[in-house]
């Protein structure tokens, strides 16, 4: 018998082709497995590429950084190499250079890879050689093969160095690189009780070894310690990465909602078509066990053909887009996991289980008696159950899925909310709009019923193509509107270079080279330091909150500086600012920072500067403008206190039109001072964003496809009533126009209010962007006020029209007849 | 019998006949059918199941047409006319009454009586649509969905709405169809008396001997011809 109910429902999954709910309950199931493989694809692709960019970054999967050697003995599949940084001069004939040498342990690095020219080179450098960044060719005028003094040693440059990961943080990473033996080091005597030395430790191995590993470190960390590793620390490009990983899966989790209702709604009207065909098969003796069967196995038919077309479309789709975002990747970009490849199918097949039994049930419960005449299906404590059931496993599946409980039912409860929000508000204005046309037309008393009949499936429709239209909208617009007017926002004079790494000898040059080209930026000193201390106490032993101790600043060596004048930029809190050069050396604190350490005017502060414990009483609390693209400094000392420490200079400046030409001059004349050209990174970063926003796009455009799916399953929910209405109203004597024209208007008004509606909603968002994180004037946006209505208006329309196609009027009687 | 004179005649079938296409070949339902029907007549349109009583009733009100032979309808030839044309036609001259009332379950009686008038453009829709719920004697129930009144009581809306147009022929399918006699029986005597005071034309379809006995003249349509019967 069970392989007749599995041939009866393989016919009928077929046949059930002919029927339009099957139809579009096959169409909803198709677009969120495409939609959900796409995505999970892509997230997955994005999350490995991720991995391997931070780990070709960080040159190891784990890095132990200190300012003390330490080795730490690395058991099983861990692999461990060591690194000592440290700026030095080198010499080649007359030519003097400050470089970053890297002194490095074999194998060297444990993640990504060293190119050099020529391209072949062995693992480390061999005894007595070194290799060097072009830079340092180009400035000391060498050519591979040629020696430098690197202290008491020398170095033959063997090789050119093209690009190396782990190329260590901050302004290090900044001046050019030398790759020189760890075992080399000793002998060239550069370092010294007090040098500027970082030490790394790199490892890397088994994912799940390296986890281990890094917990035991973390716990052991000491203050100076600090551990970079691929989940915490991420490079600029990475957080956007990141976030882009995490705007997949938000956008999958909306594609799955809007399937799931999609699915849930076009099961309702599937299940009531077959309502009869249930009675009739009972009548015929099948039972009511077999019945659910039949259906199942119809389901399963169905699941079959979606998950092999939806995870084709969906592999394909996120190879176009990969392709589309590719140059932000590493190549090759990794391709995507079995596990990501099938989430799609699989996901679907547990969305069809979760709403699909539940229904199926309820129509397996039928009786014969629905034969004869109208009962509604049973609606018993069991079925309910089931269908708790499957929302439990549905909300399940979400926090899955999203990987948070929490972001899952903030964002369910966000999205419901705007929801309920913007769909009562569409239907009120709808329902306003057609009270007053109601006596301004013909039928418009029958057109006012219709919208007061529809109104839950218009609140439904318009909440979805709201929301929808006005992330779309949100997000064109910011691409192409928002970061333009960020970057012409600030003032004409705002620096586009920085200057760093400028000797205390180059100081007095370098002024007389900026006042002969009509120049005079401020130079400020700057020597590294760390908070130590706190009113006498250790920072250690200070009680300070993890929020507190999360601050930037406490973590890590701090930029000093000292000045007599405050910058500009600056505005002052609270307390005074210093006259002249203290007889104690008094400190100004940027305002964060104070409330992070929590100290206040006279309080003291001790900094580790080098080897020297320096104290200072905090005499003013400062206000920074950070984004003034100028040097801003979190502690600020009044003159005379540092003044016998090994310091650099740095400054900012703006360079225009002709005077461009002076940054190869002052690259020429000072070769160690590294120049930074922020229009550069400013593109860089436009680049990077717009690409995200465009893939952004991309997707979000896919799931309003989901959307207009669901538009079209809600218009076909009372497509009968429609029907029998255009024909009793068409057997009256009114026209096919007249008829069309109820439809038509229903719709355009809808649609008119939905795209005007995204249009508020999408400005809002765009004000509050503006204002809260670009801190820029509001603009209006009248081109979206223009094109939003109308489009949303076609997209309704259209659907309609698709959907609701006129009625022949020969078919007009018969129909009257057949009801 | 002498033809009637054209300005008489309200209701005319030449040649008319009707094929169907379907899976097992052409079904021709009629062929060479001829009727004609004067202003202020009562006609009996009787046959079996499946004769095609119906798609004869849509025919001759424009709703469908023939596949070839003419139909003139209130003076117009429907094969000149396009399908506008036709419901702008409908709205001015016909009206209907139905087996199963087709009342629109969400207007009240008030606003169903009203339809036909709406679609019309009638400006004094709601006046007249009063004025003929109280000739059905339904003044007080105005204000009632269909799903509020008996089944006899929506038979008299649907009558109220078929004469609230004052069209000049009233087709009516089965009108006591699903009625028991009793009420069936006043309904009857509500159709004829507003017929006779309104001087419409009435084509009734039924299968009732005795419903049809009422009218002035009855026909029989039996294997795709009309027949003239005596009662």
């Amino acid at each position: 018998m069970s392989q007749a109910v599995l041939r009866l429902a393989r016919q009928q999954a077929f046949s059930s082709l002919r029927s339009p709910e099957w139809r579009a309950l096959l169409a909803a199931l198709l677009v969120a497995i495409t939609l959900i493989s796409l995505l999970t694809q892509l997230g997955d692709r994005l999350e490995q590429s991720l991995n391997r960019r931070t780990a070709e970054l960080l040159g190891a999967d784990l890095v132990l950084r200190a300012e003390e050697p330490a080795v730490l003995a690395t058991q099983g599949a861990i692999r461990s190499s060591r690194v000592a940084q440290f700026p030095t001069m080198i010499e080649a004939g007359d030519e003097m250079m400050l470089v970053s040498v890297r002194a490095v342990t074999d194998p060297y690095p444990l993640r990504g890879a060293i190119v050099t020219e020529p391209a072949q080179h062995p693992d480390i450098p061999e005894p007595g050689t070194a290799w060097a960044e072009p830079r340092i060719f180009e400035m000391l005028q060498l050519e591979p093969g040629d020696t430098v003094q690197l202290g008491y040693s020398k170095f033959r440059l063997s090789h050119r160095l093209m690009s190396s990961p782990d190329r260590g943080s901050g302004f290090r990473s900044f001046s050019p690189g030398l790759i020189m033996r760890s075992d080399a080091l000793e002998a060239t005597g550069v370092i010294a009780p007090g040098s500027r030395v970082e030490y790394r430790q790199l490892f890397a191995g088994p994912a799940g070894a390296v986890a281990t590993l890094e917990e035991q470190l973390r716990e052991n960390l000491g203050p100076d310690e600090r551990l970079y590793s691929l989940s915490a620390d991420q490079p600029m490009t990475g957080r956007a990465l990141r976030n882009a990983e995490l705007y997949l899966r938000l956008s999958a989790l909306f594609a799955l909602l809007l399937g799931a209702l999609t699915i849930t709604l076009s099961l309702r009207r599937y299940n009531a078509a077959q309502h009869s065909r249930a009675a009739l098969l009972l009548s015929l003796g099948l039972e009511n066990r077999q019945l659910l069967l039949l259906y199942g196995y119809q389901l399963l038919f169905g699941w079959i053909i979606c998950a092999l077309l939806g995870t084709a479309l969906g592999f394909g789709l996120q190879q176009l887009l990969v392709q589309l975002i590719g140059d932000l990747l590493p190549q090759p970009v990794p391709q995507a996991g079995i596990a990501a490849m099938s989430s799609g199918a699989l996901i679907g097949l547990l969305l069809l289980t979760t709403l699909g039994l539940p229904a199926f049930y309820r129509l397996s419960q039928v009786s014969v008696v629905a034969l004869f005449r109208e009962t509604s299906l049973p609606s018993n404590i069991r079925s309910r159950l089931i269908q708790l059931l499957g929302f439990g496993l549905l909300a399940g599946l979400m926090s899955v899925y999203i990987e948070s409980l929490t972001l899952a039912l903030l964002l369910l409860g966000a999205l419901t909310l705007s929801g309920l929000v913007v769909g009562w508000l569409a239907q009120a204005l709808l329902q306003r709009l057609a009270e007053g046309f109601r006596h301004r037309m013909r039928l418009g008393s029958l057109l006012l019923l219709r919208i007061r009949q529809q109104r839950k499936w218009h609140r439904l429709q318009a909440a979805t193509m709201t929301l929808l239209l006005t992330m779309l909208a949100t997000l064109i617009i910011a691409r192409g509107d928002m970061l333009q007017q960020w970057r012409t926002q600030f003032p004409p004079d705002t620096p586009n270079y920085f200057l760093i790494n400028i000797q205390p000898w180059e100081k007095e040059p370098l002024d007389q080279l900026f006042a002969s080209n009509d120049l005079s930026p401020a130079l400020y000193p700057m020597i590294r330091g760390r908070i130590s201390s706190l009113n006498d106490t250790p920072l250690a032993e200070v009680t300070l909150s993890t929020e507190q101790r999360r601050h930037n600043a406490l973590r890590r060596e701090l930029n000093l500086t000292w000045t007599e004048q405050m910058p500009d930029n600056n505005s002052l809190l609270s307390g005074s600012w210093w006259q002249g050069t203290p007889s104690e050396p008094l400190i100004s604190v940027e305002q964060d920072l104070a409330a992070a350490m929590g100290v206040d005017i006279g309080d003291r502060v001790s900094f580790q500067i080098g080897s020297q414990l320096i104290q200072a009483e905090v005499s003013n609390i400062r206000a920074v403008q950070w984004e003034s693209f100028t040097p801003n400094f979190y502690v600020i000392f009044s003159p005379g206190a540092l003044d016998n420490l090994p310091a650099t200079y740095i400054t900012a400046l703006r360079l225009d039109g002709e005077q461009r030409t002076l940054a190869r001059t002052l690259l020429q004349q000072f070769p160690t001072l590294t120049l930074i050209d922020i229009d550069q990174l400013l593109n860089q970063a436009q680049a990077l964003i717009e690409k995200l926003v465009d893939s952004s796009s991309m997707i979000l455009a896919l799931t309003l496809l989901a959307g207009l799916l669901l538009l079209v399953v809600t218009l076909m929910q009372e497509l009968e009533r429609r029907r029998y209405e255009s024909a009793l109203l068409q057997t009256l004597g009114a026209t096919p126009g007249q008829s069309r024209q109820l439809d038509l208007l229903e719709l355009l008004w809808l649609g008119l209010i939905c795209g005007g509606l995204a249009a508020v909603a999408s400005e809002a968002i765009l004000w509050l962007i503006s204002a809260r994180v670009l801190q820029i004037p509001l603009t209006l946006h009248p081109l979206s006020w223009l094109l939003l209505p109308p489009l949303s208006a076609l997209l309704f329309t259209g659907i309609g029209a698709l959907i609701r196609k006129p009625l022949d009027q020969a078919r007009c009687y018969s129909l009257l007849k057949a009801n | 019998m002498d033809s009637p004179k054209p300005d008489q005649v309200v209701v005319s079938a030449h040649a008319v006949s009707k094929k169907f296409h379907t899976q097992g070949g052409e079904l021709q339902l009629f062929e060479n059918l001829n009727l004609e029907v004067r202003r202020g007549e009562s006609l009996a349109i009787i046959g079996p199941s499946g004769a095609g009583k119906s798609t004869l009733l849509s025919m001759l009100a424009g709703l469908d047409q023939p596949s070839t032979g003419m139909i003139r309808l209130a003076g117009s030839n429907l094969a000149e006319l396009d399908e506008t044309a036709r419901a702008r036609l409908r709205a001015r001259s016909v009206s209907f009454v139905f087996q199963s009332f087709h009342l629109l379950p969400e207007l009240s009686a008030l606003d169903n009586v009203r339809l036909p008038l709406e679609i019309r453009g009638e400006a004094d829709s709601e006046q007249q649509a009063q004025h003929w719920l109280s000739q059905v004697g339904l003044a007080s129930r105005a204000e009632h969905l269909p799903g509020q009144l008996s089944g006899g009581e929506q038979q008299r809306v649907a009558i109220a709405r078929a004469f609230a147009t004052r069209p000049d022929i009233l087709f009516a399918d089965e009108p006591t169809g699903n009625l028991d006699s009793e009420t069936g029986a006043s309904i009857v005597d509500q159709l004829f008396g507003l017929n006779a005071q309104q001087q419409t034309t009435l084509i009734l379809i039924t299968h009732d001997s005795q419903l049809a006995s009422r009218c002035s003249r009855r026909l029989q349509l039996r294997q795709g011809q009309l027949l003239e019967t005596t009662a």
